[in-house]
């Protein structure tokens, strides 16, 4: 592999496709921001700002969800495949920006969190493509998102424990590519949460709703 | 002309709520599923949360999607159609009580209800709401101007129920006023004995100053999501309190009116109330802490369960107040499993109750509320909510409960220690 392809795919190209994912995540803010809203304005009877923390919070207390305290399973799968992509974008940062910390054990650390992540992708597809209610709310950006996850998961493995300059290039291209559909799918859905967690989060807080002190929910 | 309305409706209710709702935010991870009651009931696969929430959002992301604007197939995008509005009706009213226990249980906290409220609204521009709802919107709006006409008959129907008072309390005095000017509390019932009696007797075994309001709490124009409706019938009780210069509005046992007027009426006028909104749950709660009325649980010894309303507890914040209060009044309470912020709707909210043609589907959407019901083994089922009331009351009727519906008021004037 020419090495001039191999840094181009690294840093250039790394830097340009998170240039367009920030400057589209920017635009969507703006957008969002835009928008009217209006909040409650009646005299308060719990704390906004505890409803916001316990909104952004919620996914950690699994018995905070009924869906969550029924399906604990689940619950770690959504766990584990979510530090499984949070190690795979870390990883496209400290690969070509930070060599020096990435040693043998960090890279099999990586490597090792993020391989139950690309096997429960498999999981997550063959429930989508199995339940008739998952496949009615299932679009071709449902698979195609869930196939460029893996995609980059693998990738992601292969370059950390195969340290080749090819596999390098394979999974810089990789995440170029999916940095670049990024914005268009839903696997944006992370932007919008803090958005959303923020406004539903205040909304429970004013009234009083949630957090409930003490109180099973 | 319907369609341009409603996608002009649709436009004007995409707020930062419901843009997000309406955004790639929803993952499709289907955990919201088993949270929604008219699924619980049907299996069907089309009364998932997420799946009635698919078909508003692909016509807003149609308009503000990118990737759908382009490439409308691959996010399944499409324009609004005569045909699917017509489909909306019973997805906006019918099939969805917004109840929000979708919301509380997905890890997004994707508003789903917000896009059925929009497609509602939609509905109503286009001319395509529930008849019911907007005759019974239109009735409380007539009752304020034609007030003089119904006043004469209101106060011969008060007097009545005022002997009856008196017989109650042994109390020739004890009174329920009406357009007295300077009372604390200006006490807002249904129409119905049973949302006036058991209050007037707790105002005056308390020794509350009061007077009650002429209109009934319920706001129809809330369940069309019609702005303008749900003003003008809130507008009847503010000016009502602002005349008679109350300290306080007391909304009656009422989901929807309580949840209107103390949250929602300050947003639709664009500015806090000039006076403080509670249910009279937490005057009860109130009442019970302070020991201003004489209660024995043991009048009440029964096995007692209680029912959250949903506008009452998910979107209203009253969880712990009626339960207070019943334990203060009953000997043996039992919780329904879950309850409070996980609680089923009984199936009939969202105005749904009032749909007469829709009554099969509501029935259905009441079985896991009824199935909770039967586990806890209670005679007696308290809720604070009329329309749940009124569901759990066929509920019972249809799925053999054999137990007695009442309100937190009328189990509270059950234990009353009357000297």
């Amino acid at each position: 592999m020419h090495t001039g392809f191999v840094h181009f795919a690294e840093y250039e190209l790394q830097i340009i496709a998170l240039a367009w994912l920030v400057v589209l995540y920017f635009i969507k803010i703006f957008q969002l921001r835009r928008l009217p809203m209006t909040q409650d304005i009646a005299p308060t009877k719990g704390s906004p700002v505890a409803g916001v923390l316990r909104s952004y919070t919620n996914i950690f207390i699994p018995w905070s969800m009924e869906s969550a305290q029924k399906h604990r399973w689940r619950w770690a799968e959504f766990g584990a495949y979510h530090v499984g992509a949070l190690i795979s974008i870390l990883n496209t940062f400290t690969t070509p920006f930070a060599p020096g910390m990435m040693t043998q054990q960090v890279r099999w650390v990586f490597a090792i969190l993020i391989a139950p992540a690309f096997l429960l992708g498999f999981v997550k597809l063959a429930r989508r493509i199995s339940r008739p209610e998952m496949r009615l709310i299932s679009t071709p950006d449902d698979y195609f998102a869930l196939a460029s996850v893996e995609l980059f998961f693998f990738a992601g493995i292969m370059a950390l424990l195969v340290d080749t300059s090819l596999w390098r290039t394979i999974y810089f291209l990789i995440t170029a590519g999916f940095l670049f559909y990024v914005p268009f799918s839903k696997i944006s859905h992370y932007v919008y949460f803090f958005f959303a967690a923020a406004i539903t989060g205040r909304r429970y807080g004013v009234r009083g709703v949630r957090p409930q002190a003490g109180k099973a929910e | 002309m319907t369609l341009e309305a409603a996608n002009k409706e649709l436009e004007k209710k995409y707020t930062k709520l419901v843009g997000t709702a309406a955004s790639n935010m929803c993952a499709h991870c289907g955990w919201c599923m088993e949270a929604c009651h008219v699924y619980l009931a049907s299996h069907d696969p089309a009364m998932t949360p997420v799946a009635k929430a698919e078909r508003i959002r692909r016509v807003y992301k149609k308009n503000h999607d990118w990737m759908s604007q382009l490439f409308p197939a691959w996010t399944g995008a499409k324009k609004l159609t005569e045909e699917e509005l017509d489909k909306w009706v019973t997805l906006a009213y019918r099939d969805c009580t917004l109840c929000e226990r979708c919301v509380v249980n997905c890890p997004m906290g994707v508003e789903t209800p917000q896009l059925i409220a929009a497609a509602r609204a939609a509905l109503v521009a286009a001319g395509k709401a529930p008849e019911i709802l907007t005759q019974l919107a239109d009735m409380a709006i007539s009752r304020e101007e034609n007030a003089e006409l119904y006043k004469d008959f209101f106060l011969e129907q008060v007097k009545e129920i005022e002997k009856q008072l008196q017989e109650k309390l042994r109390d020739p005095e004890a009174t329920i006023p009406i357009d007295k000017e300077g009372a604390d509390i200006l006490y807002v019932p249904l129409s119905g004995l049973h949302t006036i009696l058991p209050e007037a007797i707790l105002f005056n075994a308390a020794h509350e100053s009061w007077t009650m309001s002429m209109f009934e709490a319920s706001n129809y124009g809330v369940f069309l999501s019609d702005s303008a409706k749900s003003k003008r019938i809130a507008e009847r009780i503010i000016n009502e309190a602002k005349r008679l210069k109350v300290k306080e509005v007391v909304l009656t046992e009422c989901g929807h009116a309580y949840t209107t007027l103390r949250w929602e009426a300050p947003k639709l006028f664009g500015e806090p109330l000039p006076f403080q909104v509670r249910s009279i749950l937490e005057v009860l709660d109130e009442y019970v802490r302070e020991k201003r009325i004489n209660l024995d649980p043991s009048k009440n010894s029964e096995p007692v369960t209680y029912h959250d309303s949903c506008n009452l507890g998910r979107k209203g914040g009253l969880l712990e107040e009626p339960r207070r209060v019943i334990n203060a009044v009953a000997q043996d309470f039992r919780e329904m499993i879950p309850n409070r912020l996980q609680s089923f709707c009984c199936g009939g909210g969202g105005g749904l109750v009032a749909v007469a043609e829709w009554s099969d589907a509501r029935i259905l959407a009441g079985k896991p509320k009824a199935d909770q019901i039967r586990k806890t083994g209670a005679k007696i089922v308290v809720t604070s909510c009329d329309n749940c009331r009124h569901q759990i009351n066929e509920l019972n009727e249809h799925y053999n409960l054999g137990i007695t519906v009442t309100s937190l008021s009328e189990l509270n004037v059950q234990a009353l220690v009357i000297p």
